[in-house]
């Protein structure tokens, strides 16, 4: 074996490259840093890795053409062998590096890593979440289908908000007035060549710095970072109660990245890739087009502002919460490190954490928005159908091709815009009924222009059946009380 | 019994079949089948799934226990021709709840998409033998009809179920909803989801008296409910609260 020996003596005459790896892999971290809660970074930059690589393969298939972009996605999922692994590997490992990378940020932020003297390592992390979150969005508009074209379609019109330059700034995203060839190849050379080469160069800027400034240590509580102090501090703490990093804190790293492979792989086996949805087809009406996970959050967030909001929190919100990130390091650069010490930090990252969780859950069932296809697709239960007379199965039939469905739900299916209606005789009597069909009210529009006096009946006594066997419906007591009762005959004056 | 070479033959064998599975099972990992193609909406010809995006909110899943007309009802399926399947699919049936769904009237549909409904209903319900050798009445009304004489037909076919309060056809606002061709598709076909009888006239076994129905008495019982159509229907109050 001495030739391997020999050869790699030659090369290392040359390269040089021991000392620095040696110093890299041996260097002293604390000891307490080889830690489970320090293993994001490495996992985020392995599914870069991840990234890379299925990206390179995809990039051999897929053609960057308005007219041919989807139909190779087809040729991928349909044709090749395990193409469609590939896609879902390239689509899951694409949701993984967001998460890993938030969660990587939040732990930093979590535990102060971004204090003093790390302030740049933050910013530059800073930036590779927004190049991150930019390889997601233009990877979405690379899967050439419905909810890519639409998706497209309000990145390009929350650009055109921008004053004065929006038109020329819509114009050079598109490649022209609207989204056709020239679009696709553009954001092409941005997901494949301009984001990943800039994301790499950073990445490895960061990387550097935290071989060069070290890994954060455990924040202790009573020990806040001094400037002046912190330098010596830290040495002492690496060199007297160390460990070298290789392997003593790197095989958590190692071994939490394979998982995170392993978790990539699992889910692009179970739950396959993402689309492509219909064709991008402008003429095609019948989608509901959504966006991809990591932007959900801001899919509800608009659906539910109001319009004159819009363009203030679309075109400020963005640059301030930059700029408050940008500017934390600097703010709150010193000073105690630990979550005992920091509540209003804890606060905002569990405020920041919940928001986010529950806008993306409201997301997914968009409850303001109507199911356009459930007057034709969703049933009437068959228990709300048998029983009824020929005149309440009419209203059954009123309901439906009304589309009263597309808001109110029944036995589970319909839109969620109004209330669901399986019950709603025992809270409204049929007099309430007839009142809010015609006059609408309380988000629900007025019915009583273009629904007529048979439809708005045979609909109400069709409604008022709508409630459990065991528990009559509403009444009006006074209106049994008129039925019965003739009013008082008025005493003949004499 | 040698159970050192029980467990390691097992193993192997476990691990051989597990690998085995793996590689030949690839490409049928239940990721692959979740990349389907999306057809365009207008070229979708598959009934199930034209069906079940159009119809199946009033007709029913599998065309029964719907609110509208049950259209996989056998003596339905025989008694309707193609011509007129494709008419009401296309064109809607006015003033009834049936909208238009070809394309040419307004809809979503294409003239394909519609054929394929057609020979889809046929395909899953089909109709055969449903008339058990009986001729039903005409799907087109013929000749006079006459109201009183209907009047006296519906007393003695028609009125034993529907005198009930919950099975009222004589309400103006149930007649408001509904055309003649309704009340023949209804009378003569049934609802036999719901247990409601075609003109045979046959409830739990039993032929009712008066039944079977021939083509006269249906159309003179079409005349006498249209003489019970009101001016102003829908009101929802009787005459007696409105005073």
């Amino acid at each position: 074996m001495h030739w391997l020996k020999d050869t790699y003596n030659w090369l290392e005459r040359r390269i040089q490259l021991e000392g620095p790896v040696k110093d890299a892999i041996l260097h002293p971290v604390p000891k307490n840093t080889a830690s489970w809660w320090y293993v994001f970074g490495s996992a985020a930059f392995t599914l870069l890795l991840l990234q890379v690589v299925t990206g390179i393969l995809l990039a051999i298939v897929y053609v960057p053409s308005g007219a041919e972009a989807w139909s190779s996605l087809q040729i991928l999922n349909h044709q090749l062998p395990l193409g469609w692994f590939l896609r879902a590997m390239h689509g899951w490992g694409s949701n993984f590096m967001v998460a890993v990378v938030l969660i990587h940020m939040a732990q930093v932020f979590f535990f102060g890593a971004y204090k003093f003297p790390r302030e740049l390592t933050w910013i530059l992390g800073v930036f590779m979440l927004l190049m991150t979150l930019g390889m997601a969005f233009t990877g979405q508009v690379l899967r050439f289908d419905q909810d890519s074209y639409w998706g497209l379609g309000i990145g390009a019109s929350i650009a055109s908000r921008v004053p004065l330059i929006g038109a020329p700034l819509v114009h050079i995203m598109l490649g022209g007035p609207i989204i056709a060839g020239a679009t696709l190849t553009r954001f092409f050379a941005l997901h494949v060549f301009v984001i990943p080469g800039m994301l790499l160069a950073f990445t490895g800027l960061h990387v550097w710095m935290v071989l060069k400034l070290g890994v954060n240590e455990w924040p202790m509580p009573g020990r806040p970072v001094n400037r002046k102090t912190y330098i010596k501090e830290y040495h002492d703490l690496a060199h007297n109660d160390g460990i070298p990093f290789v392997p003593g804190a790197f095989w958590k790293d190692l071994v939490f990245s394979g998982a995170i492979l392993a978790a990539v792989a699992v889910c692009a086996a179970v739950f396959g890739p993402y689309g492509p949805t219909g064709q991008p087809d402008p003429t095609i009406i019948q989608t509901v087009p959504k966006p991809d996970f990591f932007f959900l959050w801001l899919y509800s967030v608009l659906s539910y502002l109001p319009a004159n909001l819009e363009t203030p929190f679309l075109l400020i919100a963005p640059v301030l919460g930059i700029a408050v990130l940008l500017a934390l390091p600097f703010y709150a650069g010193e000073g105690e490190k630990s979550w005992h010490r920091r509540p209003v930090a804890v606060m905002v990252l569990a405020l920041v954490a919940v928001s986010w969780g529950t806008l993306t859950h409201l997301a997914t069932f968009t409850p303001w928005s109507p199911v356009m296809n459930a007057w034709s697709g969703a049933t009437v239960p068959a228990k709300f159908v048998h029983n009824l007379s020929p005149t309440e199965r009419q209203g059954a039939v009123v309901f439906q091709s009304k589309q009263c469905r597309n808001c109110h739900a029944l036995g589970g299916e319909g839109g969620q815009r109004g209330p669901a209606l399986d019950t709603v005789a025992t809270r409204l009597t049929e007099d309430q009924l007839i009142r809010q069909v015609v006059q609408g009210g309380g988000n629900m529009p007025a019915y009583g222009t273009s629904l007529s006096p048979p439809e708005v009946t045979a609909l109400v006594r069709f409604l008022t059946t709508l409630h459990p066997v065991g528990q009559p419906g509403a009444t009006d007591a006074s209106r049994a009380d008129a039925e019965t009762n003739s009013p008082p005959v008025k005493a003949q004056a004499h | 019994m040698n159970l050192r070479f029980f467990s390691a033959t097992g193993f192997s064998a476990l691990a051989l079949a597990a690998s085995l599975s793996f590689i030949s099972g690839c490409d049928q990992a239940p990721g692959a089948s979740r990349a389907e193609v999306v057809e365009r909406p207008d070229q979708i010809t598959d009934f199930k799934t034209l069906y079940t995006q159009n119809c199946a909110g009033c007709h029913g899943n599998d065309g029964r226990n719907g609110a509208a007309l049950a259209l996989s009802n056998p003596v339905y399926q025989a008694w309707v021709d193609d011509a007129t399947l494709q008419r009401i699919i296309s064109q809607g049936e006015p003033p009834t709840q049936m909208p238009a769904f070809a394309q040419s009237s307004g809809g979503m549909l294409t003239d394909a998409q519609v054929d394929a409904l057609v020979k889809g209903m046929r395909t899953a319900w089909p109709a055969n033998g449903a008339f058990n050798g009986l001729t039903p009445p005409a799907s087109q009304p013929s000749g006079q009809s006459d109201a009183a004489q209907g009047q006296k037909t519906y007393q003695t076919a028609c009125a034993q179920c529907h005198s009930k309060p919950n099975q009222q056809v004589t309400d103006p606002t149930y007649l408001a909803l509904v055309n003649n061709r309704t009340l023949r598709t209804l009378i003569v076909t049934g609802r036999p989801d719901l247990g409601h009888p075609d003109w045979r006239g046959v409830v739990n076994g039993q032929v009712q008296p008066g039944y079977p129905l021939n083509d006269q008495q249906v159309g003179d019982i079409i005349a006498y409910l249209n003489s019970l159509r009101s001016d102003t229907p829908g009101q929802p109050y009787s005459p007696h609260s409105q005073q």
